[in-house]
């Protein structure tokens, strides 16, 4: 080995410094549009009565801008600034990876303005709309390439753990985006998707919870399995629990997407092998907090005073904290109370903030005075960050498990008389308001740290004397090693094609098994032929439904439990979602269930609620949609939804289909000759509240029709 | 896989790996970018609390899915009855008043007829024939004392509890509560009549409805 030749090379660090940049920036944005969502909820006047700033728009925005724009940049960062150190080699192209930058960045754009524009799928976590989605995949393959092909070129035979989870990521997010966004486009910013109610769920959530699990972990895992070593200087604390932690972890994740279907129509089954997953989830993630808390043996007083080490070790301890939260809140029991409640934001929050946002603030420490060579301008206020983002946290869980919890047991409560003790929904929101508060000033801590970072980084950057572009030697890999006594795994952490194949395979089987059987079986979806398509004009009003986000603050799925049928009615069933594409079950109830609220209110209601939902309901926190007064529902595009959908299996008429236009327009006459009684102008036909109140008068309707006719069929027997 | 190679990185030259005396036996011989590995074993108190979640999830799902276990349908329609009876108990209850209830009983009794009875027994004595008026108020007109709307919610409590310092007894220590809702609904069923020898206009006009 001594005679061997050494190779010169050099590592690709401007990429590296492009997306710090960028996480930088988009940080910022996120945290922003963070701060003014939660001011939105605690009071609806920040909505700014314009139809691009209602948080039914700016929700979305801010999910994506914090996921793929900040958290994706700081991935991108961090693995190709740990993968050509780990595999001893630059790059595979530097072209690659600058279209990959610039691609990523175009994206985030185009999202910034699709969004509040209204352009969106409905589908939480996958927003965006077809082209740009073309636009993921092409750039997340370039990705693929440029990484794969860097270890393809590597001097280093073995891959390190860190690169196991980057591989993970790869593979499954091009799986998940891909399969999740397939649909049919009617125009170039609308589409539906291919599958329908249960189904789309099902897919939907499979994608959404690996997206968390696959884009918000895997990833951080790998970086902390570089970064933590080399800030402390310590060995990383068991090579044995990466492999059976790593493997575990890819191949249960995947199980338990529909823990976010717990109590919906998804078949029984579906919903307890989700759970029984999550459950068997736990110690696999705490393998990986272990590994990271336990490196830092022997280096805690390191820990209390290097901003690094502080921010990754208290990123890793949150992370032990979500992910046992994450199981707890899986089980049935509990889920059924926390489901739809803030409690779920919470735990989010202490993923993305105490993980994420800590982990890539500890990187960036780390990152920015090495490549820029120099040392951190301070560290005071490092410090000051650190705090800020801890308290302002804390702040953000407390105040969301109280509301959680308090607006949970409200919606429960039944009295001796078997009566809902609060059976107004808004005496449960206006309980929770301050919380609202307390939460919205939480953010502003994690923001202001933030700032303080984007500050102190700014300040080191300057003081950098600039740099020398540094060279490295390594041997090239030897092509043919004996490997006669190594263990299986580590002859297989040299072959990273059988590897990637494996870690495939392990990453595909739960999807498989749980969703296959309900696309391509109809006995989870028992027939209803009462449950008929939407009419025309329906569909021009559910997607203004979409369009608003108005999914954000409203479920469409009633639960089985006694509350929920004494407030909304009998539980859904998978017969009533089978036209919904995309399904708008939600995640949240800010407001109201609205799955049967067709025929609860006149037409009228649902006018004056619209325009001014505080002249109805007094201390409602919904914002006004005046400009659904004022525009037109699309009636062009019309012809063609209604064709896309029957291309897609929908069983509309000949009749439907050749006066798609005609019918609309009659049923908006009858809606507005209704609403004309109570003085609303007959010129208010073609506006898209017209639409949109076909569209919620029809929720549930089919669904108590089919029930009715049931009872007399029993009846009569 | 020689340290050496790490060494050209200026960076880490002067880092030195810090390794704990208990785990110097532990350290594998090899190293990425200067990173090593330790290879304690797994821990074991994690390992039994794996393994018990993986018991935990077998017996759950049998127990649910293989051995009839009841599925969340079931589990709701359980809830149901019990809600069900715990709503029929307190319907059936003389302190309360449930409007369901109180339509169901009116639609599936010939209610007018048993409230005649009723009331010919029991009220007549003061409200006079037909709801007239004589003690007490005229029960046809628009005016009322103690009630804002001519409801049976509104009525049912006034009946219930009586007005007793004015006179009006409280039947709900009497009668049944079936033979108060009959009186309501014959009440009720009096609005706009005009009986002979009618009382004069008591109280307070309240909205029709
Ligand atoms: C910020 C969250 C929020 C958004 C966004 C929102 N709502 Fe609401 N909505 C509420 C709340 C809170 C209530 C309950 C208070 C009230 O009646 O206004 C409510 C009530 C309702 C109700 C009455 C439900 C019932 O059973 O009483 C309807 C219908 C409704 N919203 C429709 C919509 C539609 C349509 C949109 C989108 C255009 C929308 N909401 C967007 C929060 C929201
Ligand atoms: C012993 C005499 C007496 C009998 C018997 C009697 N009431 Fe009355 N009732 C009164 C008096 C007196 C009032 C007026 C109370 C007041 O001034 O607040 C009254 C008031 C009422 C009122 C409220 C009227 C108003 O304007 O607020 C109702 C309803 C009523 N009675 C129903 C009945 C019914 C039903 C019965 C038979 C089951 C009945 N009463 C039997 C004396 C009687």
């Amino acid at each position: 080995m001594n005679d061997v030749k050494m190779e010169r090379f050099k590592y690709d660090d401007e990429l590296t410094k492009l997306f710090i940049f960028a996480t930088v920036i988009w940080g910022f944005v996120a945290l922003l549009l963070g701060v003014t969502v939660a001011f939105q909820l605690a009071s609806w006047k920040v909505n700014m009565g314009l139809e691009w700033s209602t948080f039914g728009r700016l929700r979305p925005l801010h999910t994506n801008a914090a996921i793929f724009a900040f958290v994706g940049n700081a991935m991108f960062a961090g693995i190709y600034y740990s993968t050509q150190r780990l595999t001893k080699s630059r790059l595979f192209s530097d072209v690659l990876g600058r279209i990959h930058f610039w691609g990523w960045q175009l994206i985030i754009v185009a999202a910034a303005i699709s969004l509040p524009l209204g352009f969106t799928t409905g589908k939480e976590y996958a927003e965006l709309e077809w082209p740009i989605d073309i636009a993921i995949a092409v750039i997340w393959v370039v990705f693929a390439i440029n990484f794969f092909g860097t270890l393809v070129k590597r001097r280093e035979k073995h891959l390190y753990v860190a690169l196991w989870f980057y591989i993970a990521t790869i593979v499954t997010v091009t799986v998940l985006h891909v399969v999740n966004s397939i649909a049919f486009p009617v125009d170039f910013m609308k589409s539906y998707p291919v599958y329908a109610g249960i189904q789309d769920a099902l897919v939907q959530w499979w994608y959404g919870h690996n997206a968390v699990a696959f884009f918000l972990t895997t990833p951080f895992l790998g970086i902390m399995y570089y970064f933590i070593p080399k800030a402390a200087n310590r060995p990383v604390y068991s090579y044995r629990l990466s492999i059976i932690h790593f493997w575990s972890l890819v191949f249960l994740y995947i199980w338990a997407g529909p823990h976010h279907l717990l109590y919906t129509s998804v078949p029984d089954w579906v919903q307890t092998t989700a759970m029984v997953f999550s459950v068997m989830l736990w110690m696999p993630s705490w393998g990986g907090m272990i590994n990271g808390l336990l490196t830092l043996r022997g280096a805690w007083d390191k820990v209390r005073t290097d901003p690094v080490l502080k921010f990754m070790a208290t990123s890793v301890t949150f992370y032990g904290m979500a992910t046992f939260e994450g199981p707890l809140l899986a089980i049935k029991s509990i889920n059924g109370m926390a489901h739809y409640t803030d409690w779920i934001v919470g735990h989010v929050h202490s993923g993305t903030i105490g993980w994420n946002y800590m982990i890539i603030s500890g990187m960036l420490y780390y990152l920015v005075p090495k490549m820029w060579n120099t040392t951190l301008y301070s560290v005071k206020m490092a410090n000051a960050q650190f705090w800020l983002a801890t308290i302002g946290l804390l702040l953000y869980m407390m105040s969301m498990w109280t509301a959680g919890i308090t607006q949970a047991l409200m919606w429960r409560a039944i009295d001796e008389t078997g009566k809902l003790v609060y059976p107004n929904f808004i005496e449960t929101v206006v309980r929770i308001v301050p919380m609202y508060w307390v939460r919205a000033f939480g953010g502003v801590l994690i923001l202001a740290g933030f700032i303080l970072m984007m500050y102190n980084l700014w300040l080191t950057i300057k003081k950098s004397k600039g740099l020398e572009e540094q060279e490295y030697m390594a041997p090239a890999m030897e092509k043919v090693t004996s490997e006669v006594n190594q263990t299986a795994h580590r002859k297989l952490e040299g072959l990273p094609t059988l590897f990637t194949v494996l870690t495939t395979i392990a990453i595909l089987v739960g999807g498989i098994i749980e969703i296959t059987p309900s696309l391509i079986s109809d006995t989870f979806v028992e027939r209803d032929s009462e449950i008929k398509p939407y009419s025309p004009l329906e569909i021009a009003g559910r997607d203004i439904f979409i369009k608003e986000g108005c999914y954000v603050c409203h479920s469409q799925q009633i639960r089985p439990m006694p509350d929920e049928a004494l407030r909304y009615g009998p539980p859904s069933t998978a017969a009533e979602s089978v036209y919904d594409r995309p399904f708008q079950w939600g995640s949240r109830r800010i407001g109201p269930d609205l799955a049967r609220v067709g025929g609860k209110y006149n037409d009228m209601w649902h006018f004056r609620h619209m325009y001014d939902p505080r002249e109805v309901t007094p201390k409602s926190i919904m914002p006004e949609y005046t400009w659904l007064f004022k525009k037109k529902f699309e009636i062009k595009t019309l012809p063609k939804k209604i064709k896309v959908m029957t291309a897609l299996g929908v069983p509309y008429t000949d009749h439907q289909i050749k006066n798609t236009v005609l019918l609309a327009q009659k049923q908006a006459f009858e809606i507005t000759k209704g609403l004309n009684v109570d003085g609303v102008d007959m010129k208010m036909q073609n506006k898209e509240i017209i639409a949109l109140i076909a569209y919620l008068q029809r929720l549930g309707v089919d669904g108590a029709r089919s029930r009715e006719l049931k009872k007399q069929v029993r009846s009569e027997q | 896989m020689s340290d050496k190679n790490d060494k050209n990185d200026k960076n880490d030259k002067n880092e030195k790996l810090h390794v704990l005396e208990d785990e110097k036996a532990l350290l594998i011989d090899h190293s990425y970018d200067g990173i090593h590995e330790l290879n304690h074993p797994l821990p074991s108190w994690w390992m039994w609390t794996w393994s018990a979640t993986i018991l935990y999830s077998i017996f759950y799902f049998i127990f649910y899915h293989m051995v009839g276990g009841p599925n969340l349908t079931q589990e709701f329609e359980k809830d149901m009855i019990r809600l069900n009876e715990i709503k029929a108990i307190a319907a059936a209850d003389v302190s309360n008043f449930d409007i369901e209830h109180y339509n169901t009983w009116k639609k599936t009794n010939d209610s007018l007829k048993i409230g005649k009875e009723v009331y010919e027994e029991n009220c007549i004595s003061c409200h006079a024939e037909a709801g007239g008026g004589d003690i007490g108020p005229n029960l046809t007109d628009a005016y009322w004392i103690n009630v804002k709307e001519r409801t049976a919610t509104a009525l049912f409590p006034v009946i219930r509890d009586g007005v007793e310092d004015n006179g009006m007894p409280a039947w709900g220590e009497i009668i049944s509560k079936e033979e108060m809702y009959a009186a309501m609904a014959y009440i009720v069923s009096l609005k706009g009549t005009t009986p002979p020898e009618a009382k004069e206009a008591q109280g307070e006009k309240v909205e029709e409805f």
